[in-house]
């Protein structure tokens, strides 16, 4: 029985905005589900009607098999960590974690043993005593979480706890927050809006965007086979490349028409994604994340591609501790591919040659940031494929219209021509229309 | 033991535990870091002194009852009409004067029981007021449901109601309830405070920040337990400003009691008074004007004191801490 059960979970306010557009999610028992998207997907509202917060419109939520609907919030057995912290500012350390068990008349003995264990866990015994006024930043945030865990619920939910914290502390404090997640185990629904974060955190995780699931999957499955624009230009840092393409030829010739350049096809990719069939001689919107973008060693023969591109890498996540970002473990595998090298045939690689306008160092790898003659497809601008190419898309190919994450020592240079070499299997292909992964 | 033997990573250490009297001085030097320096207004030579002496200027002269009341409370009925209002004169007779406050001179009525009628409406009338206030204000605030804005907007449009045009309706409606000449016939008028209502609203929309209500929602906390021990406590400077005002304005309300009470052992202290320099014009031979002058000074003492006792509850800082800023 999943511990919490969403379906089809409605969300209208009475101006008429629907902020949660019937939402179909479960969560496991002593899962780690992340809810992220940008702001106003409606993220937060539905984790506010988990929480008991916020009336349900239409659906109905489950907690482990009872619908809870009109439970009032205290009758949940769900706890809350929220954005601002909440603290109660005239109650010490110790009564602010006390309270919801004072309400729900928990003996003073077993009250402190669970005070103390938790302050045990979270690093607060020596802090008991004071006021909020009297803590930093990071301990009024593990209070927060302290107030959660006392209550021992069977669901914790979450609204962006670490979002006011500063940089470094707040990647210190997502190995805390699963640190504290796995020694409790209670289920776990957690709001985001930075997609690091989802990643590096989720068992598993969805996308909303304006009230609307995109994609519930492992990290994994959402780097790696996005199910629509918005989740492949969302998941990942930097974005995804996109550019309105076309698919030409039949059979063994295939190939992807970016601009001016042909990138052949090889018939694994053709087996991978039956669907592209149907898009033979039409337009298509091609994909291709900057991590996928290898340099070849100089101007080698082409057998060598690729080789020393990249180093080990840091995958999406930065220097956080936690889960590896799935992109580390595929750069390693491109990079050891593409070494091992045989001399062509068997590698699905296909060459892209494009303008370096930019190049940003970042010490442990370099974003460079190209052009190509293909327009790009940018799905935060909200320009949908099949949009006219107006002057000044043309203007703005002036500029660049991709990036690629090579490694720090790779030689490149703005203003020279460079010659990506590009993984075929890694491509991502998308109905220009709907947006939709072709698979 | 706990599966987690790692110890937090170490981060910025918290503020040091500090004694009240730093905590003021460490507010102070905010509160300097905040504002401007004056000399950097660009304002025109001597207009700050200008300004200065304006306000110096009317604070004398709304200073200026209280000193004379000081001063000719000391001074006999003679020398009240014959001495310069603004100094003393022999003889000093102050403690003469407070102790002619315990008689009843001239069968008008004693002071010291209108002084406890007086105390006792303050405190059901103004105490009660707050309470309701605070209540209104809080459900204001804090609660959506049908009509919250309308009602709120009557509550206010009550004050434009003058107490003149509702006198002889009051007086009528209170004679049938028999509420004339009963100590609840003050009180209860005394209850209804629009000002105080709109305050409280204003401030706990300010004070008591909605995610702290739904923390202790979903804590367990039912909505009076919310009420006394969450948000109370936040809105102790709002509750303590309607407090004072209500009290004040009860303790002075001179009209109502005139209306309601015929009997004088009712009366309030303005009334008791009132009726004192009606009679000291009138008859010539009870003393009793240095007798209005010494009541009216011994009257204001309390709400003084009850300022001087309230003041520190309006110190703000009370949410430091507990919303992430």
């Amino acid at each position: 029985m999943a511990a919490v059960s969403m379906e089809k979970l409605t969300k209208v306010y009475a101006n008429g905005v629907r902020a949660l557009d019937a939402l179909d999610l479960e969560v496991g028992d002593g899962e780690f589900v992340v809810l992220v998207g940008p702001s106003g997907c409606g993220k937060t509202t539905a984790l506010r009607m988990v929480a008991g917060l916020e009336t349900i419109t239409a659906g109905t939520l489950r907690f482990g098999g009872r619908v809870v609907n009109d439970v009032s919030p205290r009758h949940r057995d769900v706890a809350m960590v929220f954005q601002n912290y909440a603290l109660y500012p005239h109650l010490s350390v110790r009564q602010n974690m006390g309270f919801a068990l004072e309400n729900k008349k928990v003996g003073r003995a077993e009250a402190e043993r669970r005070i103390r264990s938790a302050a045990g866990i979270l690093g607060l015994t020596g802090l008991l005593g004071r006021k909020p006024t009297q803590l930093s930043g990071g301990q009024r945030q593990r209070v927060a979480m302290g107030r959660a865990i006392v209550r021992e619920p069977s669901v914790f939910c979450m609204d962006e706890p670490l979002s006011n914290l500063d940089a470094k502390l707040r990647v210190q404090m997502r190995g805390e927050v699963l640190r504290v997640h796995r020694s409790i185990g209670a289920a776990t629904l957690y709001v985001t809006h930075d997609q690091t974060e989802a990643m590096t955190m989720g068992d598993r995780v969805a996308v909303l965007r304006a009230g609307r699931l995109q994609q519930y999957g492992t990290p994994r499955e959402l780097y790696g086979t996005p199910a629509n624009l918005f989740v492949a230009s969302f998941i990942g840092s930097p974005a995804m490349n996109l550019y309105e393409a076309a698919l030409e030829g039949s059979g063994e010739g295939t190939a992807v028409v970016l601009g001016s350049q042909r990138l052949t096809l090889p018939a694994a990719v053709l087996a991978g994604r039956p669907g592209l069939a149907g898009y033979r001689d039409r337009k298509v919107i091609a994909g291709i994340r900057p991590e996928d973008l290898a340099m070849p060693d100089g101007t080698a023969a082409v057998a060598e591609a690729g080789r020393g591109a990249r180093p080990g890498g840091t995958g999406p996540g930065g220097t956080g501790p936690g889960r590896t970002g799935p992109g580390e473990s595929r750069a390693g595998t491109t990079g050891a591919r593409n070494a091992a090298g045989a001399a062509g045939g068997a590698e699905p690689v296909a060459y892209l040659r494009a303008v370096v306008r930019l190049i940003e160092p970042l010490g442990s790898e370099q974003l460079v940031h190209f052009a190509i003659d293909a327009p790009q497809v940018r799905e935060d601008a909200g320009l949908r494929a099949g949009d006219q190419v107006a002057e000044g898309e043309i203007m703005a190919a002036q500029a660049a219209n991709g990036v690629a994450r090579l490694g720090a020592h790779t030689p490149v240079r703005p203003g020279e021509t460079a010659t990506f070499a590009v993984d075929a299997t890694r491509l991502h292909f998308f109905d220009p229309d709907a947006g939709t992964a072709i698979t | 033991m706990s599966t987690s033997a790692l110890a937090p990573p170490p981060e910025t250490p918290s503020p040091p535990a500090t004694s009240r009297r730093e905590r003021r001085r460490r507010k102070r030097l905010e509160e300097q870091a905040s504002t401007i320096p004056i000399e950097l207004y660009g304002l025109r030579r001597g207009t700050v002194t200008a300004a200065t002496v304006c306000c110096v200027l009317f604070a004398l002269f709304t200073l200026v009852p209280i000193y004379w009341i000081v001063v000719n409370s000391t001074k006999t009925q003679a020398n009240l009409f014959e001495t310069f209002g603004f100094w003393f004169a022999r003889p000093f007779v102050f403690f003469h004067n407070l102790s002619l406050l315990t008689q009843n001179v001239g069968g008008y009525g004693t002071y010291l029981q209108w002084l406890g009628n007086t105390a006792l409406y303050a405190v059901l009338g103004g105490g009660g007021a707050t309470a309701l206030a605070a209540f209104a204000g809080y459900g204001f605030a804090r609660f959506r449901f049908r009509g919250s804005r309308a009602l709120f907007y009557l509550v206010i449009a009550a004050l434009l109601v003058p107490i003149t045009a509702i006198t002889i309706p009051l007086y009528l409606t209170y004679a049938k309830a028999h509420l004339i000449n009963s100590i609840w016939g003050m009180i209860l008028p005394s209850l209804v405070s629009p000002v105080g209502v709109y305050l409280m609203r204003t401030y706990v929309e300010v004070s008591v920040p909605r995610e702290l209500i739904d923390a202790a929602r979903i804590d367990g906390a039912g909505e009076a337990r919310i009420f006394f021990r969450v948000a109370l406590p936040l809105m102790v400077p709002g509750v303590m400003t309607v407090l004072l005002l209500s009290v004040v304005l009860v303790w002075n309300n001179y009209f109502l009691p005139l209306v309601i009470f015929s009997k004088n052992n009712l009366y309030p202290l303005t009334v008791g008074i009132g009726l004192w320099a009606q009679r000291a014009q009138g008859s010539g031979n009870a003393q009793l004007f240095p007798m209005v002058v010494i009541g009216g000074l011994v009257t204001i003492v309390p709400l003084i004191i009850l300022f001087l006792v309230l003041q520190r509850y309006w110190r703000g800082g009370l949410l430091l801490g507990s919303i992430a800023n």
